[in-house]
């Protein structure tokens, strides 16, 4: 097959990383692949992962309208970034193809993009989600909240998935929406995982710090959902933990939630190491060291945790929040805590795994077995294979849709949809429907 | 009541497909019912197929009491009382997938849009009351592609009263467009073969210069020009009744057509007996070898025998011709059988 | 040329719009070229279908076609590189209809969407087109107003101008044409009443409903005009038609306000009679100047009255205004030839 990924590469991109995995596994099985970068402008010139092959720009207009008018398939990586995920937006909608959805919550690269398409946009808001989000929208695109108070009422899933062919997403999460919104299937694959970068070392057992404590981790950039603050709080209210546990925490963090952080911990007289953003060794040291991993969200918006799956391939005993993707991890080998109980589950969960080594040491690696089977690379491949034909039979329609969409947008844009039922996409209904739309078995 | 007959063409494209719709309204309208038609525009190339058809679903013909849709997409308009004369899929994607006329590359993109058409199709044709097609081989690719049943119903010519039969002199003619796939170059290779003084004329007008100009040289290449008359133009209706009246046999060997043919049947109403071939498609749910006509093989040889056969033997010509005229009413070919259905 | 002629349809409805297509399209073809009439279906209730059915329009693909001549919205949106609009109608009720209140299209910031929507199509298109010409002066006026767009004014031929070649009178005063309210065929009823005893009126042409018929036939008996007024209430044969017009003394037509000059009074140009109409009528003062070509009353009875006894008083003037609006008429050199010329230019 000729097949089109549009994706970022640059080195900054976990999204970048996985498709380059998806890419050379493509390539392997003699696919012919054109990669096109799709970061801003003024990040195309950054460093790149290696592809095996030299992308195009989102932005050389003749090449990739040469590349997308033979491909047989082309693919989307989406996620919640402007900046990242630029020529996505520009090509998705005149060439209809697979999107892979790395966020359920794409009300950031929505507002990235609306900064130029303010009317187009509103009237995406309003058909979508009605006027009264249409109208606060950008108000509260410009709060502290954004994400908290529109992660609900407006993802932005929807506005992504009508123009697909298909979805594939990673997890069952919100995926009501997902087949609300695309004519096409919507499918539940495992996000495909970098095993290769996991520096299984000898220490997997962690407990290394040289004073027999038990190390906790949380990885990732530190914000509310990620609840470290429950984690101190779980801790500190545990006699059994609260001496002698070393919770750290990887990745970036602002200023003020460092110090409310360590205030807390202070007062519940927890050990917090915060190690701010860490490179790619000290990363792998922190996840060796550890005993428990701690991947908690809530609200939990991710199509899927890459920190989750990489501590399950360190062979950790992890800690998750009962929800979303994480809700979709086997019960037998990973802990979960209820968001509703958090703090009681939550201290529970972590008396129990770090009272007991042999338990964490097994869990650990039941989990890194199971994810070292799940998340890969061939497994993608094939799902998004196997989804080439059904995909090449939403595109006509679509491309239907994109082409009154664009008269409509020559008629000045003003806000008159055509009503629902004249939608191509409702018109021709039953031509998703030969496939079982729907998540995989 | 108010019936809306529903077709696609390319303007200025004169073809059996208009015949079927005009002269079903000619009909109509002599019983009384007020009639629209609705010609829309329709190009097949694979990239612009499905805004053509969103056109489709959009009329809004909720004025009539009744729709009729022919040729492809027209099928595709909502109404409530939705009935089909279907006469052909859009048959790239269709039956002539695998072969040279498909004119678009095999491949997934192109395999996407095809079973996205048929889908679309396949709503389309169960949103009907009733499916009505020209022929069987139409009813049996409606079977096999969308496993939609269906009823044959001939189409009449108009008017067939005007044909009759005047005498029988030694020209056979083949009233039709002239095309490769209509096979006039067959008629005139037979010519080269044949041991009688029998005579052929060729009569219709070509969507372009070429096949008229291969037939040109042909005739004159072979010395045939005093015994095949190439008139290569659109005859007059009174053209066509004065040919039909006089002339030994008529001829019409298209390529696996999909109907009978009106030429086929306007023989047939002048009780003319009919030469065709094994791989004319439609032609043979009409004629039958040695019958109502001459059924050979596709070569000039064959060809040229069946022309001697029905210069020589004037008495089994006649009666094939009697028989022709006789299949029509076995087959149930009438305005009368037709509107009965259509409107029942 | 292979030339198509893009009109609109209301199924099962037929107008002078329509007639209009296939006098083109026949003249087209007399002169030579090939050409066929496309008729678009038009939904335009509820208002909020009228985008699907613009871009419907925008949808279909013409191939195997030169020219391409629109008449009507939203027909005329039609994609073809050399198009030619021979403009009939706006969607007027996104334009003067809606300013004047008279529009379907919802009230409120709706009704505004869909009308910039109406109004960007129509620019788009008026600007993709090689050239505009009107059917009228209002027409032109309207366009010029609302989206700013030049045009030319291209008066419709009258289709079989060889039948009317006038002839002497017979003593009727004629009044032809649909019959309905606007037209204002009851106004020269109650003129009558008003006129001298001796002038004689025939009204002919097919109402549009039964109730505009039952109301002349109503008037014509209370009125007790069943000596003086002729009806003859239906959809008439050209011939009957032209024979009314051919030995009429003068012929009265009164439409409100109308867009054109008319057919009715290019007709009666073209046979030489005096027409009377009323200082209200619109475009048909372009053919009748008072007192020159015919007489312009009040659109009052006792006004229309007195210029019915005049005319039928005096023949000579009824005659030299005949004359006269055949002179003007046949200045203004509108012959379809001359049409087809200007719309292949």
């Amino acid at each position: 097959m000729k097949i089109v990924m549009f994706t970022p590469v640059l080195k900054a991109s976990a999204i970048g990383r996985m498709a380059r995995l998806v890419t050379c596994e493509l390539m392997r099985l003699g696919h012919d692949v054109l990669v096109v970068r799709s970061e801003e402008g003024d990040l195309l010139s950054q460093e790149a992962h290696d592809f095996g092959l030299a992308p195009i720009a989102w932005n050389d207009h003749a090449a990739v309208t040469t590349a997308t008018a033979k491909a047989d398939l082309i693919i989307y990586q989406v996620g919640d970034n402007t900046s990242f995920h630029r020529g996505c937006l520009e090509w998705l909608p005149h060439c209809p193809g697979i999107v892979c959805l790395h966020d359920f919550y794409l009300g950031h690269l929505f507002n990235g993009w609306a900064a130029h398409h303010r009317a187009e946009a509103e009237l995406i808001l309003r058909h979508w989600y009605g006027s009264s989000v249409a109208e606060s929208f950008f108000e509260l695109a410009t709060s502290a909240m954004f994400m908290e108070r529109t992660w609900e009422a407006a993802p932005m899933t929807e506005w992504i998935c009508a123009m697909a062919t298909a979805v594939i997403t990673h997890s069952s999460w919100g995926i009501g929406r997902l087949q609300r919104a695309c004519a096409g299937p919507v499918r539940v694959v495992p996000l495909a995982y970098d095993r290769g970068s996991v520096d299984i070392g000898q220490e997997r057992h962690g407990g290394d710090d040289g004073e027999g404590m038990l190390n906790i981790l949380t990885v990732g950039y530190v914000n509310a959902n990620k609840r470290a603050a429950s984690v101190i709080r779980a801790i500190g209210s545990s006699h059994l933990l609260r001496d002698r546990v070393v919770y750290r925490l990887a990745g970036p963090i602002k200023n003020t939630i460092v110090h409310e952080l360590a205030a807390l911990a202070r007062n519940c007289k927890v050990r917090l190491r915060v190690m701010g953003e860490v490179d790619e060794a000290e990363l792998s040291r922190a996840f060796q060291q550890a005993d428990i991993v701690c991947c908690l969200r809530w609200p939990s918006l991710e199509a899927a945790s890459a920190s989750a799956i990489e501590a399950m391939l360190y062979g950790k005993a992890i800690v998750v929040t009962d929800t979303g993707f994480y809700r979709e991890l086997p019960n037998a080998f990973v802990t979960k805590v209820v968001a509703e109980d958090e703090a009681a589950t939550l201290r529970s969960a972590l008396e129990r795994l770090g009272t007991d080594r042999a338990l964490r040491n097994v869990l650990g690696e039941l989990s890194r077995d199971w994810a070292a089977e799940t998340f890969t690379a061939q497994n993608y491949v094939e799902e998004i294979v196997s989804m080439a034909n059904t995909s090449a039979r939403i595109r006509p329609v679509l491309e239907a849709t994109a082409y009154f969409r664009r008269v409509m947008a020559s008629w000045g844009n003003v806000d008159v949809g055509i009503d629902p039922a004249s939608d191509p996409r409702a018109m021709f209904l039953n031509i998703a429907s030969a496939d079982g739309a729907g998540p995989a078995a | 009541m108010r019936i809306a007959l529903c077709s696609t063409y390319v303007p200025f494209i004169n073809g059996g497909a208009r015949n079927i719709v005009e002269w079903l309204q000619a009909m109509l309208e002599k019983e009384g019912h007020q009639v629209e038609r609705i010609y829309l525009p329709q190009w097949d190339a694979p990239d612009i197929l499905f805004q053509q058809m969103a056109a489709f679903r959009w009329i809004d013909l909720s004025a009539a009491d009744r729709v009729i849709c022919f040729r492809p997409q027209a099928h595709l308009i909502q109404h409530p009382n939705k009935i089909l004369w279907f006469i052909h899929h859009i048959r790239a994607f269709y039956d002539l997938w695998d072969s040279e006329y498909r004119g678009f590359p095999d491949d997934i993109r192109h395999r996407g849009v095809r079973d996205a058409l048929i889908a679309a199709d396949d709503a389309a044709l169960n949103e009907a009351q009733r499916t009505f097609t020209n022929s069987k081989v139409v009813s049996s690719r409606l079977k096999q592609f969308n496993g939609v049943y269906s009823e044959v119903l001939y189409p009449p010519v108009l008017a067939p009263e005007r044909f009759h039969c005047r005498r029988f002199n030694d020209e056979i003619v083949c009233i039709c467009r002239m095309e490769h796939h209509k096979r006039q170059h067959l008629l005139i290779d037979a010519m080269k073969y044949t041991g009688t003084p029998v005579r052929l004329r060729l009569c219709g007008r070509s969507s372009g210069p070429g096949y008229t100009q291969q037939l040109t040289d042909a005739i004159r290449d072979n010395a045939l020009d005093e015994r095949v008359i190439l008139e290569d133009r659109w005859i007059s209706e009174e053209e066509k009744v004065d040919l039909l009246a006089d002339c030994l046999a008529a001829a019409y060997l298209p390529l696996d057509e999909d109907s009978y043919g009106y030429p086929s049947i306007e023989a047939s109403h002048a009780c003319k007996a009919i030469l065709t071939t094994v791989d004319s498609g439609g032609v043979l749910e009409l004629v039958e070898d040695g019958v109502n006509g001459f059924v050979t093989e596709p070569d000039p040889r064959s060809l040229a025998a069946a022309m001697d056969a029905l210069y020589l033997d004037r008495d089994r010509t006649r009666s094939m011709g009697e028989a022709a005229q006789a299949r029509l009413a076995e087959l149930n070919i009438s305005w009368s059988h037709v509107l009965r259905r259509l409107l029942a | 040329m292979k030339v198509l002629v893009v009109n609109n349809m209301a199924p099962f409805v037929w107008g002078g719009a329509e007639e209009l297509a296939v006098h083109l399209q026949r003249n087209l073809i007399l002169a030579g070229h090939e050409s066929e009439v496309l008729r678009i279906p038009f939904q335009w209730e509820p208002a909020t279908r009228i985008p699907s059915q613009m871009l419907m329009v925008r949808a279909l693909e013409l191939f195997n076609v030169d020219r391409v001549i629109a008449l009507k919205f939203p027909a005329y949106l039609i994609r073809q590189p050399h198009k030619t609009l021979w403009l009939l109608h706006q969607y007027r009720q996104a334009y003067d209809l809606f300013d004047a209140g008279q529009t379907n299209l919802p009230a409120g910031e709706e009704g505004e969407d869909l009308r910039r929507l109406i109004r960007h199509a129509d620019d788009e298109s008026f600007r993709e087109s090689r050239n505009i010409f009107t059917n009228s002066d209002i027409t032109r006026t309207r366009l010029a107003r609302y989206n700013g767009f030049d045009a030319k004014v291209l008066l419709p031929p009258i289709n079989d101008p060889e039948r009317f070649t006038g002839g002497p009178a017979e003593g009727y005063i004629f009044a032809g044409g649909r019959i309905n309210d606007m037209k204002r065929q009851h106004l020269l009823l109650e003129a009558m009443c008003h006129a001298d005893k001796e002038v004689r009126l025939l009204i002919a042409g097919p109402p549009d409903n039964p109730v505009d018929a039952l109301r002349l036939v109503e008037s014509v008996e209370r009125l007790g005009l069943g000596e003086r007024v002729r009806l003859d209430l239906r959809f008439l044969p050209r011939e009957t038609y032209a024979r009314y017009v051919n030995r009429a003394v003068a012929v009265a037509y009164l439409p409100f306000d109308e867009d054109s000059l008319g057919y009715v009074t290019m007709e009666a140009a073209t046979a030489g009679k005096a027409l009377i109409t009323a200082a209200d009528s619109g475009g048909v003062l372009g053919l009748v100047h008072d007192k020159a070509t015919g007489l312009v009353a009040k659109p009052e009875a006792a006004s229309l009255g007195e210029a019915m006894s005049t005319l039928w008083q005096d023949r000579s003037l009824a005659n030299a205004y005949g004359l006269a609006v055949r002179e003007h008429w046949m200045s203004l050199g509108v012959s379809w030839p001359a049409t087809v010329e200007a719309l292949l230019q």
